[in-house]
């Protein structure tokens, strides 16, 4: 078995036979990864509390071979998100982020899109740790997030024929395609459709843009705010194909945006 | 195809139970062979009757083979104190203790957000029925110290609050017999946080 010394976060823990526990992990060098923890619930000694949820660790992990699961045979805590823990709206937000990754992340891929996904998970958790958490907060953690895992929107072309400076103040933005569609397009083409304003596309494009320790600038009137709650959830269900789990908890803890605007939805329809 | 022999379907049965697997399920199955008639009855016995004659008390979940269970009828309990726990299992290791000697609550569990479980899986209504009803003086919250353990606490707190209840917290901290070399520094920090005076 090879060694891996790394960085590695707790995307997932869960209780496996009588002491052991099995970790899903996301690493920089690798992606996700899958490693049980021997004895981990019984021994104080081997890992203490290190293996909690969201904590970042030093790791030492045998890997390994085919489909043979690795071994984490050491951790030493980095940091531990001790807000993500008392605050339930952190809390749901913080596992809905980690639920995201654990179920997109790649199981080895390029090393800077590995990397890349790393940062975003920390540098997602430091700034739940240091901010409140609310529904804009959501919307733009969770676009970061798509855009980590490769699945980015076209916010400002016409993603069908590239064309720049669409017409109009309200567009409609095409769930499938993953971006707005000029007017032209729009005539041709079916399926289902978001109308939004063009300034709340520009405003999540700030949001997916901007340094996150800028975001908090960033304050999106009701209007917004309900158009891109509703762009991002549909965009997301969509394009991860997957129903999160944890979704419903999150509603529960920081309920959507219920700001509607006089932009309307259209439902799939055929070409 | 032939049928499964009545070893082999023990076999499968046992290696249902979690932390059993197929090796200890065969060994499991071949001491059960070699056991006495008594033994083996009995012990089928106690499965059948577990099924059938654990309820859960109507007090405080806990699991009991009667309504109200012991802890909930004894006289003796300072009914003042509720003591919040996730599973029966965290009820007997405080009962284990000796120390403690109000009555309990038992959740069912903590926040599980990718596993589908919050609020409306727990008996959060039931224990703020508990408490609204009157006589309660302190909740003790004592969910296991992870981190869904400690949001299901301070979600629990913040419903409890207006009740004006007294709400505390299990300590933090080292393990008896434990080593500051070996432990985080999390844990050493909340444990020197919360140090308290040598009477």
């Amino acid at each position: 078995m090879a060694t891996l010394r790394c960085e590695a976060l707790v995307l997932r823990s869960v209780d496996y036979s009588e002491s052991d526990r099995i970790l899903h992990l996301l690493v920089p060098e690798v992606g996700r990864l899958t490693a049980i923890a021997k004895h981990a619930r019984k021994s104080v000694r081997r890992f203490g509390g290190t293996l909690d949820l969201f904590n970042r660790l030093e790791v030492e992990i045998a890997r390994g071979r085919g489909s043979a699961m690795s071994r984490l045979d050491r951790a030493r805590l980095i940091h531990s998100y001790a807000p993500l823990r008392t605050d339930p709206a952190r809390f749901a937000l913080g596992c809905y982020l980690l639920e995201m990754l654990d179920r997109m992340a790649p199981e080895g891929g390029s090393r800077t899109d590995v990397q890349r996904l790393f940062q975003f998970a920390v540098g997602a958790l430091d700034w739940l740790a240091s901010h409140p958490p609310n529904a804009q907060v959501r919307i733009f953690l969770e676009l970061r997030g798509l855009d980590a895992l490769g699945v980015r929107p076209e916010l400002r072309r016409c993603v069908r024929c590239g064309r720049d400076g669409i017409e109009g103040d309200v567009v409609d933005f095409h769930i499938p395609d993953g971006g707005p569609l000029c007017g032209a397009c729009a005539a041709r083409r079916g399926g289902d459709r978001l109308r939004v304003h063009q300034g709340t596309l520009r405003a999540l494009e700030q949001g997916l843009d901007w340094d996150l320790a800028r975001l908090d600038r960033l304050v999106l009137p009701p209007t917004a705010l309900g158009e891109a709650s509703r762009l991002v959830s549909r965009f997301q269900r969509f394009h991860l194909g997957v129903e999160l789990q944890s979704e419903r908890f999150l509603r529960e803890m920081l309920p959507p945006p219920s700001g509607r605007s006089g932009a309307h939805s259209q439902g799939p329809a055929g070409p | 195809m032939r049928n499964a022999s009545a070893v082999e379907r023990l076999v499968t049965s046992l290696k249902r139970l979690p932390g059993i697997g197929e090796k200890s399920a065969a060994r499991l199955a071949y001491h059960l062979l070699g056991a006495t008639d008594a033994r083996v009855e009995e012990l089928a016995d106690a499965i059948a009757r577990v099924k059938k004659e654990t309820v859960l008390c109507e007090e405080c979940f806990d699991l009991t083979d009667r309504s109200p269970c012991e802890v909930c009828r004894d006289e003796r309990r300072d009914r003042r104190l509720i003591c919040v726990v996730e599973e029966p299992a965290d009820l007997v290791a405080i009962e284990k203790s000796g120390r403690y000697h109000g009555v309990y609550h038992v959740l069912g569990g903590a926040f599980a957000p990718i596993d589908g479980v919050g609020p409306g899986e727990l008996r959060v209504a039931e224990l703020e029925a508990r408490v609204q009803a009157g006589g309660i003086e302190e909740v003790v919250l004592a969910t296991n110290p992870n981190a869904e353990g400690d949001a299901t606490a301070h979600f629990l707190s913040d419903r409890l609050r207006p009740t004006g209840v007294r709400l505390t917290r299990i300590a933090y901290g080292m393990p008896l017999g434990g080593d500051l070399e070996y432990a985080d520094h999390v844990t050493v920090g909340i444990c020197i946080e919360n140090r308290r005076e040598i009477d």
